[in-house]
C-alpha cells in the first residue's frame, strides 16, 4: 500500500479535494461529455459558446439563488416548501409598490420618477420576505411544527390569497429603472454579461462568506449537527434557525426582483411554479444533506449549474425535451445515492 | 470441565497500512465471563468485529467450538452462535418487548399474520430460564435501562446464541442494574453454558463478576488469565490497570489539597419539579463538590437546572451573592457557568464540525471581529487547547468523531475552558473514557480549583467522587441525603446514602 510513488502529502490533499468537492470534477466531466456528444452526434460545438454558457447561467439563476438560501435552511435540518410561492408574493408586493409609487411621482423629472420607485420598490421586495421568513421560522421553532407542514401550509397560503388578490392575473410594470435591473449587460469585449447572472454569483461569494467566515455561519452548521449539543453550547439554537429562514428571506427577495424584473410582471397562478422544488434539488445534487449539519454553498452553485445543464443538453442533442424531468428527477437520487456510498465508504 | 469456546490465532489487521491487531492471540472458555480490556484504541473493538463478522481481517485463524470457522458477514457470525451486543442499545422503544426480540424474524401463523401468542410464549420461555420476569407484550420504552439490556440478552438467547460479545454494556446502568445485568449473566454462564465476552472500562466490575481476562495494549496481547488466582484471592484492579496502560495510573493520587475561597454558588431550596426538591448548598470558588445519588436521583436535573437547561420550580441561586436565573444555557454561558454534559455523544459532540470549530463553539463571539470570524485566532486558540489538556489530534482541522472518546471528552472540555467559566458543572466525566484519559481530566479539574473557578461534579460513580472532591452531597429521591467532608469520604459511605441508608454516629 505505501509502494505508490505519488508522495503521501499530495495523495491526502487529492483525496481531501475528492471527498469534498468531487462535484466540480462531475461538472467539468458533464460539460466535456455534453460538448463531444453533441459534436460527435449533431457536428455541432454550440455547446461551449458564450452565449450558450450565459443561456444556461441565466436561466437558472433565479432558483440558483434560492438554492443558496435554501442551503442553509437544509443544514439546520429544516426545509422551506413555500420559496416559490413567497418569491411571488414579495414580487408582487413590489411592483404594486413600484407602480403606485410611479403614479404618485408623474410629474417629477423621469429619472426621479423612475428611480426611486425601484428603490422602494426594491427595500418592499426585502422587508416582506424577510419578514415572511422570520415569521415561518417562528412557527417552526417556537411552535415546534415540522418545517415541512409549516412550510406547506404556507405555500398554500401564499398562493391562495395572491389569486385571490389578483383575481387569478398578474401584475405588470413598465418602469424603466426596475426593468433594467434585469435588461442590462455589461459588454466584455467578446460577449455581455446579464447584471442577472452578476447578481447571481455576488450572492454565492456573500453567502460562502457567510457560511465559512462569520459566527452565524457556523451555528447553522452546529445546530444541523446536533441541535442538543448546541443548545448546551450556551447557544440559542431557535435563534440561530430563524436566522437561515432569514437568510433564505434575503435569497427569495433578490430572486423575486430578478424574476419581476426580468419580465416586467408577476403572474399569481403561474410564476414560480417549482422554484422551491428546484432549489431543493440544486441544493441536495451540490451535496447539502438532508439531515442537516452537512453541506457547502460553493457546490450548491455547482449543483445550480449541473441542474442547469441537463435541459440545454436534452435541447442540443435533440433528445425530447419532455423527458427533462425524468432526467433531473434521476440526476436528484443519483446525486444522493453517490453521496451515500461516499459516506459510507 | 474446561472446554475451549473461542480460540482466536495470530489475528493481523491494520487500517491505511497502520497496524491495529498485531499477532493476537484470544481463548475464552466455555461458560464464563471473559474480559477483554485495553484503552481505547487498543484493538478491542477491531477484535471482536472481526469475530462479528463486521470487519474482515488480514492473517489469522478463529475456532469455535474446536472447529475451525470462517466469519465473513454478520450472518455468519449469527450463524455460529455468535451475538453482538454493542453499547449503544439497539431497541425500538415503541415497539413491545416480544416485537423488539422477534424483530426481521418474526413468526407467523395462517395467511402470513403475525403469530403473537406464539412470539410471546416463546420469549417467556427465554426470560423464564434467565430468572427475570419481564412481561413480553410491555412496551419497550416502559422498561428500566437495565431491563433493556436483559431484554437485548434475552434475544441473543432466543437466537440460540453460545457466545455473547457485549461491548461496554453497563456504562449507562446504575449500580443497582449492573448487579442485576450481572446476576443473569452469570446465572448464563453457569446453567446455560453460554459464553460471554466482556468489553468494559470499569475495573471494579471485571473483579468482581468476570472469570477471567485478556488485555490488549496497542494491538498485543500483553496478559490474559484467571481473575481468581491460585492462592484464592482476586486479582486487584491496579494490578490489571497497570497492565492496561504500563504504568501504575489506578494507584496515582490525583487530588492536591488547596485553600478553598469565598462563597461562589449559593444554592438554597432549589427545586425542580419531578426532580429535585428543596435543595440547598454553598459552593466556594476553587472548591471542588460532588452531587452523588443513583441514576434518576435527581442530580443530573438538578445540574440542568443551574445550568438553565431545565426550569426551576422554586428557590433561590446567587453568584458571587447576585440572584441569578438562567432561563437558557445560553444565560448560564453569559454569567459564567459552564457545563460538560453527560452522555458525550449526544448532548456535546458537533460530529459534523472539525476538533478547531468544537474548540471555539461555546465562545465564538470572541473570535468575530466586526463580522469576521478570526479563523487564524481560532486555530491559535485549538492548539493552545491541544497543548494544555494534551489532546491526541494529528490535525485540529479534522472531524471531531475522528478522535478517541477520551480526546473527544477533552475537547469538551475545552470549548468551556475557552469561555473562562466561574462555575464549572462536570456531569460524568470520565464517562466512556479510558484510563490514562481519566488521570488527565482529573488533573486539569484540579488546576482549575486551583484557579478558583468553583466546580460541581455529579457522577454516578462513587469512585471518581472519592478521588476529587473536597466535599459531597448525596441525592437520594430528589432530596439531599448527606453531605460528606473530605475525611467522610468512601465507597462504601456514599453507597449507603445512595440506597437510602444513613451513616452510624
Amino acid at each position: 500500500m505505501q509502494t505508490k510513488r505519488t508522495p503521501k502529502g499530495n495523495r491526502d490533499l487529492l483525496r481531501k479535494f475528492m471527498d469534498g468537492y468531487s462535484i466540480i470534477l462531475v461538472t467539468l466531466v458533464m460539460i466535456v461529455a455534453s460538448m463531444l456528444l453533441q459534436g460527435l452526434l449533431k457536428d455541432s460545438w454550440s455547446f461551449l459558446t458564450w452565449n450558450n454558457i450565459i443561456n444556461i447561467l441565466r436561466n437558472n439563476s433565479i432558483t440558483g439563488v434560492i438554492a443558496l438560501g435554501m442551503a442553509f435552511v437544509i443544514i439546520t435540518g429544516n426545509i422551506d416548501l413555500s420559496a416559490g410561492a413567497q418569491m411571488v408574493a414579495v414580487s408582487a408586493m413590489s411592483i404594486t409598490v413600484i407602480n403606485w409609487l410611479a403614479e404618485r411621482m408623474a410629474g417629477a423629472s423621469p429619472a426621479m420618477a423612475s428611480l426611486i420607485p425601484t428603490i422602494l420598490g426594491v427595500l418592499t421586495a426585502f422587508a416582506c420576505s424577510i419578514a415572511l421568513s422570520v415569521l415561518t421560522g417562528i412557527i417552526v421553532t417556537k411552535g415546534r411544527v415540522p418545517s415541512f407542514i409549516v412550510t406547506m401550509g404556507m405555500q398554500l397560503i401564499y398562493r391562495s390569497v395572491l389569486v385571490y388578490a389578483l383575481n387569478g392575473g398578474g401584475v405588470t410594470t413598465k418602469v424603466p429603472g426596475y426593468l433594467a435591473l434585469s435588461s442590462t449587460s455589461i459588454p466584455l469585449g467578446f460577449g455581455e454579461l446579464p447584471l442577472q447572472i452578476l447578481y447571481f454569483f455576488i450572492m454565492v461569494a456573500v453567502y460562502w462568506y457567510i457560511s465559512k467566515y462569520t459566527s452565524i455561519g457556523r451555528r447553522i452548521y452546529a445546530v444541523g449537527s446536533n441541535e442538543k449539543a448546541t443548545r448546551l453550547s450556551g447557544i440559542k439554537t431557535d435563534r440561530i434557525k430563524i436566522m437561515a429562514y432569514a437568510l433564505l428571506g434575503v435569497a427569495i427577495a433578490v430572486a423575486g426582483v430578478m424574476e419581476s424584473s426580468r419580465m416586467g410582471s408577476i403572474n399569481s397562478t403561474s410564476s414560480g411554479t417549482n422554484y422551491e422544488l428546484n432549489a431543493i434539488a440544486m441544493a441536495v445534487i451540490g451535496g447539502v444533506a438532508m439531515e442537516g449539519g452537512r453541506g457547502r454553498i460553493v457546490n450548491t452553485m455547482f449543483g445550480a449549474f449541473i441542474f442547469g445543464m441537463i435541459s440545454n443538453i436534452l435541447t442540443l442533442l435533440g433528445l425530447p425535451t419532455k423527458l427533462v424531468n425524468a432526467v433531473k428527477g434521476a440526476i436528484i437520487i443519483l446525486a444522493v445515492l453517490i453521496q451515500r456510498k461516499d459516506k459510507d465508504r | 470441565m474446561a472446554e475451549t469456546a473461542l480460540k482466536m490465532r495470530g489475528i493481523v489487521k491494520t487500517y491505511g497500512g497502520v497496524p491495529v491487531l498485531k499477532e493476537v492471540d484470544f481463548t475464552v472458555e466455555r461458560g464464563t465471563i471473559h474480559a477483554l480490556l485495553g484503552e481505547n484504541g487498543a484493538g478491542k473493538t477491531t477484535l471482536m468485529n472481526i469475530l462479528g463478522g463486521v470487519t474482515p481481517m488480514d492473517r489469522g485463524r478463529v475456532e469455535l467450538f474446536g472447529e475451525k470457522v470462517r466469519i465473513t458477514s454478520t450472518q455468519d457470525a449469527r450463524q455460529h452462535g455468535i451475538a453482538f451486543i454493542h453499547q449503544e442499545l439497539n431497541v425500538i422503544n415503541d415497539l413491545a418487548v416480544y416485537e423488539n426480540m422477534f424483530l426481521g424474524n418474526e413468526l407467523h401463523g395462517r395467511f402470513k399474520v403475525l403469530d403473537r401468542k406464539r412470539m410471546c410464549e416463546a420469549c417467556s420461555r427465554v426470560f423464564q430460564q434467565m430468572n427475570v420476569d419481564i412481561d413480553p407484550r410491555a412496551m419497550m420504552g416502559s422498561l428500566e435501562t437495565s431491563y433493556k439490556q436483559i431484554v437485548e440478552i434475552a434475544k441473543s438467547l432466543l437466537r440460540n446464541a453460545r457466545l455473547i460479545i457485549m461491548d461496554e454494556p453497563t456504562t449507562s446502568l446504575t449500580q443497582r442494574e449492573i448487579d442485576r445485568v450481572f446476576a443473569i449473566m452469570k446465572g448464563l454462564t453457569r446453567e446455560q453454558k453460554v459464553t460471554i465476552i466482556f468489553i468494559s472500562h470499569k475495573l471494579g466490575e471485571v473483579v468482581d463478576f468476570c472469570d477471567s481476562f485478556t488485555v490488549l495494549r496497542n494491538g498485543e496481547k500483553v496478559a490474559s488469565g484467571l481473575i481468581k488466582q491460585e492462592d484464592g484471592s482476586k486479582i486487584s484492579q491496579v494490578e490489571i490497570a497497570k497492565m492496561m496502560v504500563g504504568r501504575d495510573v489506578l494507584g496515582v493520587e490525583v487530588y492536591e489539597p488547596r485553600p478553598i475561597g469565598e462563597p461562589l454558588l449559593e444554592v438554597e431550596n432549589l427545586s425542580v419539579k419531578g426532580y429535585a426538591r428543596n435543595v440547598s448548598f454553598t459552593l466556594h470558588s476553587g472548591e471542588i463538590l460532588g452531587i452523588t445519588g443513583l441514576l434518576g436521583d435527581g442530580k443530573e436535573e438538578l445540574a440542568r437546572c443551574l445550568f438553565g437547561d431545565l426550569p426551576r420550580s422554586g428557590g433561590s441561586v446567587k453568584l458571587e451573592g447576585r440572584p441569578i436565573e438562567a432561563r437558557h444555557p445560553s444565560d448560564a454561558r453569559k454569567m459564567g457557568i459552564g457545563m460538560l454534559p453527560s452522555n458525550r455523544k449526544e448532548n456535546a459532540i458537533i460530529k459534523d464540525l472539525s476538533v478547531r470549530a468544537n474548540t471555539t463553539i461555546v465562545a465564538l463571539d470572541r473570535y468575530q471581529h466586526g463580522i469576521k470570524l478570526s479563523l487564524a485566532e481560532e486555530a491559535r486558540a485549538a492548539e493552545s487547547a491541544r497543548q494544555r489538556l494534551s489532546i491526541k489530534a494529528d490535525k485540529l482541522t479534522s472531524l471531531i468523531t475522528s478522535l478517541s472518546g477520551g480526546n473527544q471528552q477533552k475537547v469538551v472540555l475545552a470549548k468551556w475552558l475557552d469561555a473562562e467559566p466561574k462555575v464549572m458543572i462536570l456531569s460524568n466525566p470520565t464517562q466512556g473514557v479510558d484510563v490514562g484519559a481519566k488521570n488527565e481530566i482529573y488533573a486539569e479539574i484540579m488546576k482549575l480549583a486551583k484557579q478558583g473557578i468553583g466546580i460541581i461534579i455529579t457522577s454516578g460513580e462513587a469512585q471518581e467522587i472519592v478521588k476529587t472532591c473536597d466535599r459531597a452531597l448525596v441525592m437520594y429521591h430528589g432530596e439531599l441525603r448527606g453531605e460528606l467532608t473530605r475525611d467522610e469520604m468512601s465507597d462504601e459511605a456514599i453507597m449507603i446514602l445512595c440506597t437510602g441508608g444513613t451513616l452510624a454516629g
